[in-house]
């Protein structure tokens, strides 16, 4: 899929210490992964700051993201002309955004 | 008696071609990332069927 | 930073539980103690620990990430902080 070639490791391990430095790429990549994993999971229903190309801010409730961090569904939320109950985010549009815990 | 290898042998599943490249990029966690992004890909899906949610702003602020 | 969400994870990861300064596009800057930086979009999860049981939460999308800066290594106390927020299970279940 597009996704992984985007995403492998360049090189075919051919030898031992490049066998144990693709093991540490995997060990890696597993925990960077569960973390943002879990933070996402972490901010299912609460209120959501988003900072957007633009010097566009908009406050929505969190909802879902698919995991290719593309898009993220929102409920709730707050234009600068007025509130619309579900939408959809492209993640291309966000600088960061930011919630509390 | 060769012929129904020419029909089925050349299927490739998908969920077995994700598997292994889950595999590929995540060693012997692959299980447990697979399966979390799975519930949570499954998740978006159910929502986007049921609220079918419209893109805002309608046109992309970043090109 | 040029090249941001082309590194490798063990790159990122040298930024674990360390205090840094991002600074994004149109020159916005965020600090934060790294939770983790995404290996599928390159974004980074920003923590900072008010006082009391609270702590806010950013994430700045990798393809806006212009330069991260180091500003204080890691420690202990902080690093299991940021791993009991965000586990059900505690701190142990992110340890391999």
């Amino acid at each position: 899929s597009p996704r992984f070639i985007a995403l492998c490791p360049t090189s075919i391990p051919s030898s031992a210490g490049e066998g144990a430095c693709i093991e540490e790429e995997q060990r890696s990549r597993s925990e960077l992964r569960e973390r943002f994993l879990r933070t996402l999971i972490k901010m299912s229903n609460k209120p959501v700051n988003f900072d957007m190309y633009e010097g566009v801010q908009v406050r929505a409730k969190f909802g879902a993201s698919d995991i290719d961090v593309l898009n993220f569904q929102v409920s709730e939320l707050q234009t600068p002309i007025g509130v619309q109950k579900e939408a959809l985010l492209r993640c291309h549009d966000m600088i960061s955004f930011s919630f509390d815990v | 008696a060769a012929g129904w290898r020419t029909i089925t042998a050349p299927q490739e599943r998908p969920g077995e071609r994700r598997s292994a490249e889950m595999k590929r990029l995540y060693g012997e966690n692959a299980a447990r990332i697979q399966a979390m992004e799975t519930a949570m890909q499954l998740n978006f899906d159910r929502n986007q069927d049921r609220i079918q949610p419209k893109y805002w702003p309608v046109i992309p602020l970043k090109l | 930073m040029h090249g941001w969400c082309e590194r490798k994870p063990p790159e990122w990861s040298t930024y674990l539980s360390k205090l840094v300064k991002v600074t994004a596009h149109s020159n916005q800057q965020y600090e934060g103690w790294v939770f983790t930086v995404d290996p599928v979009s390159a974004s980074m999860v920003l923590v900072t620990l008010p006082e009391g049981d609270r702590a806010h939460v950013r994430v700045v999308l990798g393809h806006a990430v212009e330069s991260v800066e180091v500003l204080q290594e890691e420690n202990k106390g902080n690093t299991l902080r940021l791993a009991s927020l965000f586990l059900a299970h505690g701190a142990e279940a992110l340890s391999p």
